[in-house]
């Protein structure tokens, strides 16, 4: 007998207890063939082609999950960044294209599809722009379309511009979905050194050197390295890198398997396996209640980010040893309402926007899924997203930040989101004066280490 | 209209391009797509309640691993094996474990030559997992080999 009762054991507790599943199934979808300089006609090459090809995706990682008894939370789709597809389009074009690719996520069955998206490091062109005006139209008046705009990269620099103008667009989305939190900034995420192949919402887009169709998947699985933590009270921290190292080796080949077989059935290249550890709102599944289980008292405590660090390279040690083709994020997220342990923290005042900004520095995210008080100013967002940016650039990783300033709520409330999102307590944000740094305008110049040839 | 899928077109012009050899040119592929393509979307539209199929997967040497637990119950055993025999699922392992009242068992099963699908099969066996409180999970071998062998 080749696998042993014992290791069957293991996986389904895996599974049934200690919630590992697949986050998501992502297709990344080209449009480029789609453009047209009729709207009309674009509006209906997109739909057609977004729902010829993923005709079979919902029920083919139905039937997967089925086979092989783990579930994939969410099945995605990400398509090139529509700023490139409908270049020339006014901002009221871009809306009714989302609201087309937002009736095709509909009738496939589709969680969510991300690459309203637009790539402005450098500069703005017409279609950037007009994209970046029609977001909060977009995000207040569609259920399935997130979007992504990336401001920086360690070769370009930081577009401040870009920074100011979206921090700005994060207000108006707040605003214009009010009755619901703000509930379209969850939506949308502004991202330094953004990877082109990530399966995750709200950053995923299919980048423009990707082949036609992939597929990525991306995994979950915090309770099941907690338990791996748990297990390991005493022991040292090379001891402790290598149980957490052996667990993230077994999720990383299961969703490997899970995201080829979605894959391979509807005869499409598979592409990478992004083995971030994405936590859920449920008990146990948390990245905040790992770092606890290490020995600190609580998220937030000194020692921390040293946590996250050891957490973060030991799941990348057992995930590239388990797939060839890791991508995507890769590295541990920190989204304050996604995370029952980060949720308490943040309530108890715990955890706060300043640590969260050093812990970006040794994993994957950045500022992710954090409530700050409604009437913060454009500006102090903007100096929030200009500092992640600023890790991202200088580190030569990926940052981004995904912030609501929740429309009449102050510290003490909280904005209930439910689903994966969960419940995002309003943290505490600066209220110092930094408009006069923000309103300089222009680029930051690119790190020295940028030009490394 | 009946939809054709993006893979089905892509495998069309393939054979397309291959068939027509040194004839294939970007005007005669077009062609020969396109009237293809037509008259398959035409046979879909004659038969209406067929939709898009997921490519048929080969059930050949089809290996699934069934795992029952629950409190320890007469019968248990018998129950289990005689939804297999029914479904003619041969059994290649098995494995048990008792522990005070509890009862786990782990069954190796090759479904290939059942004339039932693996879902009837897991719907047959959950069903009769129910009869003695068993929580019955049913998963192909490939994903344990996956997860716990490099």
């Amino acid at each position: 007998m080749q696998i042993e009762l014992a290791e069957i054991l293991e996986t389904i507790r895996m599974t049934e207890v200690e919630h590992f599943d697949i986050r998501t199934v992502t297709m990344g979808i080209n449009l480029k063939d789609c453009t047209s300089d009729n709207l009309e006609t674009l509006k209906r090459n997109i739909y057609e082609k977004i729902t010829r090809t993923a005709s079979e995706h919902v029920k083919t990682a139905k039937l997967v999950e089925s086979q092989y008894g783990i579930s994939i939370a969410n099945k995605r789709i990400s398509i090139t960044p529509l700023s490139l597809v409908a270049d020339g389009f006014h901002p009221e074009d871009f809306v009714e294209i989302a609201t087309v690719m937002d009736k095709a996520a509909s009738e496939l069955g589709i969680d969510y599809l991300g690459g309203y998206s637009a790539l402005v490091q450098k500069g703005f062109s017409k279609g950037d722009l007009n994209l970046i005006k029609s977001i909060p139209e977009t995000l207040s008046s569609t259920k399935h379309i997130c979007s992504s705009i990336n401001v920086a990269t360690t070769k370009a620099g930081i577009n401040m511009d870009a920074v100011y103008l979206m921090a700005k667009i994060i207000k108006q989305t707040a605003e214009k979905t009010a009755d619901r939190d703000g509930i379209g900034c969850a939506k949308l995420v502004v991202f330094a050194n953004v990877p082109e192949d990530n399966p995750f919402i709200a950053g995923a887009f299919h980048g423009v050197s990707e082949p036609d169709i992939v597929v990525n998947v991306g995994i979950s699985g915090p309770g099941v390295i907690l338990k791996a933590v748990q297990e390991s009270p005493e022991s040292d921290f090379a001891t402790l890198s290598d149980r957490i190292r052996r667990m993230a080796f077994k999720i990383t080949r299961a969703g490997e398997f899970i995201g080829r077989k979605v894959a391979e059935l509807q005869n499409i290249p598979f592409g990478i396996v992004d083995i971030s550890l994405a936590p859920t709102p449920m008990p146990g599944d948390s990245i905040a209640d790992i770092i606890k289980a290490m020995g600190i008292e609580d998220v937030g405590g000194a020692g921390t980010t040293a946590a996250l660090a050891l957490l973060n390279d030991a799941v990348k040690r057992g995930g590239l040893m388990a797939s060839s083709h890791v991508g995507g994020m890769s590295g541990a997220f920190i989204p304050v309402s996604e995370d029952d342990g980060m949720i308490k923290a943040a309530e108890k005042g715990n955890i706060t926007l300043e640590k969260l900004e050093a812990m970006t520095s040794v994993c994957s995210v950045g500022i992710d899924m954090v409530a700050v008080p409604g009437d913060t100013s454009a500006e102090v967002i903007a100096g929030l997203i200009a500092d992640e940016c600023a890790i991202g650039v200088t580190n030569n990783k990926t940052t981004a930040v995904r912030v609501i300033p929740v429309p009449g709520k102050s510290v003490g409330q909280a904005a209930d989101y439910g689903g994966l999102l969960g419940i995002a307590p309003v943290m505490p944000i600066s209220k110092l004066n930094n408009s006069n740094f923000i309103k300089r305008g222009g680029r930051i110049p690119a790190p020295a280490k940028g030009i490394n040839n | 209209m009946a939809q054709i899928s993006e893979s089905e077109i892509r495998r069309i012009a393939e054979q397309a391009i291959e068939k027509l050899g040194e004839h294939a040119t970007k005007a005669n592929i077009e062609k020969v797509v396109h009237e293809t393509v037509d008259r398959l979307q035409n046979e879909k539209m004659s038969t209406p309640s067929e939709t898009v199929k997921i490519p048929h997967q080969h059930k050949s040497g089809e290996r699934v691993i069934v795992t029952a637990f629950g409190k320890n119950k007469i019968g248990i055993l018998a129950g289990l094996t005689g939804c297999l025999a029914a479904t003619n699922c041969d059994v290649i392992d098995l494995s048990q474990k008792i522990l005070k009242e509890f009862f786990t068992i782990m069954l190796l099963i090759d479904i290939t030559h059942s004339a039932e699908t693996f879902e009837s099969i897991k719907q047959k066996l959950i069903e009769t997992g129910e009869k003695f409180d068993l929580k019955v999970v049913v998963q192909h071998e490939q994903i344990f080999k996956s997860m716990h062998r490099i």
